[in-house]
């Protein structure tokens, strides 16, 4: 544990669980409940110090698993709090059931995922399964490429979740041990700066327990006997349209931020090099470092190619990202996951179908999945991404998906 | 709403026409027995002729002296022999016979009910008088508003419905409840299609989180200075014995501001009888069945509030609809102790669908439960240790309490023999714990209505209680 020296306002030099920690911090929350998993651990421990030294106001709850994190957040949510948790893999795994109802109570938190890969076998290295596993259940996901974006990532997660149009629970996620144990510089934003962001915390009166307003919160709806699934399906359809209104509100919200702190992270998807590709790399997360210096090296071979960058996973930008891609002859998405039973990536469907919602021509693409387990994906291995992405682009049949780190 | 008052109860089935009743009564007073016991409309029955001391009482209207008045305090109808002018009509005008004569003097021989110790019901050798003091909950809490919607949809007769209704008369509007899926929500507490059968703020947590999710809502309250309202759970024995069990574990490890109370109906009744962790060995459940090869649950059920005594709560207790002001006064206590720490009220509720009783016999089953110690009433807190609020001893085999319950009805002997041992062995590891436990303090025993927790020095949140209620 770091001795925590540093103010905000200044430049420090720490890790990603670090960078969440401040990040989480600086919003302010009421309440933190934590549970151990590695790779979180160290950043519910920067939470616990923070705490224990006064430097951040919150009541820490240090429960006995996961599912009870989960559960008095929910709890406190219900009163009126802002919250924060952290979790990873089987920790999110024993979280599922409170997880699940999360966003159909519209309950507006953060929740950071250090993103792990789950058992079996037994792995407690990083990956996106987790992550990729639970992306339907109605949660805003948000992925992060550095420590900086983790650390600003986060008070935007909450202006998001707590916007009254969206309502909604956010995982901001960063890669297990890539993220969550590389170190990097990063800049802490003024207090005041982030209070002025978030501005008055906005509590979800829709679902609220308090005696002064006496409220039955989650009757049961719809089935048979009572007036039918109507009920049901205008809450589902309440969730939906959330998701979507979020997504102009994630823009905002960045933008709102950039002009603050003279940091503009792309709040839905980054082009890099687009602007005359023929072909174009998919990437998320941490990888698209390593990605761009492969882009770079090809560029510099006269190979246009570019890149783009999923940071909002959910909701999922289809239309931008089927603009951003209209124009290249093949693309090569790579995953850090796998989507079991459509042998491919995760990413790499959900790019597959947003073009087929968005464009009419049909542009060759080939999954690729790489980094299981916290194995390293290359700017080599995306060398490899990029030639096999010409050659589909040139004819060839695509075949996939290619397990990147097979022979290593 | 009016009162009520204690009163003698006369039960006809009982009754062998001895007089002894009569006898004792005349005797005391030295006079005119004020009771008298009359042949039955069939033979070899008796009935009774015994002032009732009514409500509105007629005798009281036609009396031209004002000699008869009816006592707000104690509700006996008293005669006053300095303002009589012995018309006698207040002997007629009581459609119970209840006013006796004095043939020696020819005065009006009224019944006083004995300054609360009648000597009638003293010497009846069969019980067939019992002298009731039930009225005391009504008076104290008939009152106070009924937290739940009339037609709340529970199976008839169904004792988990009674907790609910004086559990939170009680505790009153100042609280949050939480209701996890089990009967309590599924006979509306927290509603269908937006409509809600309570009257607080109610939430129906998932069947695992119960605890979990009460800590986060007190935490919350506690932050912003709201440290009054009672945050509540009404949870079945599933999901607080099984699969929620970490979650009341662990909240009562760290000792969270919690009321958590179980009602126990040894079982997943809602869902179809299926047996719980708490469902007693023997029990016919519809995974325990009875069959060739299986006769019922062949495990003995957990014991859930000895296994929270060893959390070091702040407050432990089991109670039961068959002793409803012992009910009361730990309601009391475990509301206020969870305002320090964690408080579990286990309190048992026999099912009449589930359980094959009657339910017109689901009190009786309550108070055979208690009396034959298969369910002993206790208490127990981390400063003051446990002691019994019934006495253990002379308890009834546990045989009689089993013989009402359909759900036992396939029991061998082996069987039986087998579950009173187990009632034994438990009944000797609590009088162990009570034998351990710190002597009472003077103030142990509060008394009812008061909320002075046990053992405890009375702090401001008696004056909380006082101001929430
Ligand atoms: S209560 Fe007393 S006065 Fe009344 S009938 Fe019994 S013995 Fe007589
Ligand atoms: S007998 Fe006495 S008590 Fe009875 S009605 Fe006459 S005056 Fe009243």
């Amino acid at each position: 544990m770091n001795e925590i020296t540093a103010p905000t306002g200044k430049v420090i030099v720490c890790d990603g669980n670090e960078a969440a920690a401040w990040g989480a911090c600086l919003s302010r929350p009421d309440m933190v409940a934590v549970y151990p998993i590695t790779p979180q651990s160290s950043l519910v421990e920067y939470l616990a110090q923070f705490i224990a030294d006064g430097r951040m106001d919150a009541d820490l709850m240090d429960v006995e698993g996961e599912h009870t994190v989960l559960s008095v957040l929910h709890g406190a949510v219900l009163a009126g709090a802002r919250t924060y948790s952290a979790t990873s893999a089987q920790g999110l795994a024993f979280m599922f059931e409170p997880y699940f109802r999360t966003p159909g109570l519209r309950l507006p938190m953060v929740v950071s995922l250090v993103t792990r890969d789950a058992v079996s076998p037994t792995c407690v290295w990083g990956g996106q399964q987790d992550a990729m596993t639970v992306k339907e259940v109605g949660w805003i996901h948000m992925y992060c490429e550095t420590q900086q974006e983790i650390l600003d990532t986060i008070p935007i997660a909450y202006k998001v979740a707590e916007h009254p149009d969206v309502m909604l629970p956010v995982n901001v996620n960063h890669d297990g041990n890539y993220l969550s144990y590389g170190v990097a510089r990063v800049e802490l934003p003024e207090q005041s700066v982030v209070d002025a962001f978030l501005g008055e915390k906005q509590v979800n009166w829709h679902a609220c327990l308090d005696p002064e307003r006496p409220m039955a919160v989650d009757p049961l709806t719809g089935g048979a006997g009572g007036v039918g699934p109507s009920m049901f399906v205008k809450y589902r359809k309440g969730l939906c349209s959330g998701m979507q209104t979020a997504l102009q509100v994630i823009e905002d919200a960045h933008a709102d931020w950039g002009k603050r702190t003279g940091r503009y992270w792309s709040p839905l998807i980054e082009e890099y090099r687009m602007e005359d590709a023929e072909v174009a790399l998919v990437t998320i997360g941490s990888m698209t470092g390593a990605a761009k210096d492969a882009v770079d090296e090809a560029r510099a071979d006269g190979k246009k190619v570019g890149l783009v960058k999923i940071k909002t996973f959910r909701p999922f930008p289809a239309a931008r990202i089927a603009q951003a891609l209209s124009k290249v002859k093949a693309i090569g998405v790579v995953d850090r996951s796998v989507n079991f039973g459509w042998n491919c990536g995760p990413a790499f469907q959900e790019v597959l179908a947003a073009l087929y919602a968005h464009q009419t021509a049909r542009i060759p693409m080939m999954s690729f999945i790489g980094g299981l387990a916290g194995a390293d994906i290359t700017v080599e291995h995306f060398a490899q991404v990029v030639r096999r992405t010409f050659r589909l682009a040139g004819g060839e049949a695509a075949a996939g998906p290619v397990w990147l780190n097979e022979n290593d | 709403m009016g009162a009520a008052f204690d009163s003698i109860s006369f039960k006809a089935s009982l009754c062998d026409g001895c007089g002894d009743c009569m006898t004792a009564c005349s005797t005391a007073k030295q006079g005119a027995s004020r009771i008298s016991i009359v042949p039955g409309a069939k033979a070899g029955t008796f009935e009774t002729a015994i002032c009732r001391q009514c409500g509105d009482p007629k005798c009281v209207q036609v009396c031209p002296s004002g000699a008869l008045d009816k006592d707000g305090g104690n509700g006996v109808v008293g005669w006053d022999a300095s303002k009589c002018v012995d018309c006698l009509l207040c002997t007629a005008g009581c459609a119970y016979g209840g006013i006796a004569v004095d043939e020696t003097v020819a005065r009006v021989a009224k019944c006083d009910q004995c300054d609360g110790d009648p000597a009638c019901v003293k010497v009846c050798p069969t019980g067939a008088l019992e002298y009731r003091k039930a009225g005391t909950i009504f008076n104290q809490y008939g009152d106070k508003e009924d937290l739940f919607v009339p037609g709340l949809s529970g199976c008839q007769g169904c004792n988990s419905e009674l907790i609910m209704r004086h559990a939170m008369r009680k505790i009153g509007r100042n609280s949050v409840l939480a209701t996890p899926p089990g009967c309590i929500p599924g006979m509306g507490s927290v509603g269908y299609n937006g409509k809600t059968g309570t009257k607080v703020p109610v939430f129906h947590p998932l069947l695992t989180n119960t605890a979990s999710m009460l800590a986060g809502i007190r935490r919350y309250y506690d932050r912003i200075g709201r440290k009054d309202i009672v945050v509540m759970a009404l949870a079945g024995d599933g999901g607080t014995s099984d699969c929620g069990f970490h979650a009341v574990s662990g909240a009562a490890e760290r000792g969270e501001k919690v009321l958590y109370v179980c009602v126990d109906n040894e079982g997943y009744m809602n869902t179809g009888m299926q047996r719980s962790g708490t469902t007693p060995y023997g029990s016919w459940t519809s995974t325990t069945p009875v069959g060739e090869h299986m006769k019922g649950k062949t495990q003995d059920a957990k014991n859930l509030p000895l296994i929270m005594t060893a959390h070091k709560c702040r407050y432990v207790a089991t109670a039961s609809t068959g002793y409803m002001e012992d009910l009361y006064e730990k309601l009391d206590r475990a509301v206020e102790a969870s305002f320090e720490g964690f408080s579990y009220l286990h309190i048992y509720s026999p099912c009449p669908t589930g359980w094959r009783v009657p339910s017109s016999k689901v009190i009786e089953a309550c108070r055979m439960s208690v009396d034959s110690n298969f369910n002993p009433l206790w208490e127990y807190t981390n400063s003051t240790g446990l002691r019994f609020t019934h006495s253990p001893d002379n308890a009834y085999p546990v045989a009689e309490y089993v013989k009402m319950i359909g759900k036992y009805r396939h029991l061998s002997q082996d069987q039986l023999a087998h579950i009173q041992a187990k009632v034994d062995e438990q009944v000797a590891l609590l009088k162990l714990m009570a034998a351990e436990s710190p002597p009472p303090l003077a103030a142990h025993r509060a008394p009812t209505g008061s909320s002075t927790p046990v053992g405890a020095e009375p702090t401001q949140s008696a004056r909380r209680e006082i101001a929430r209620n």
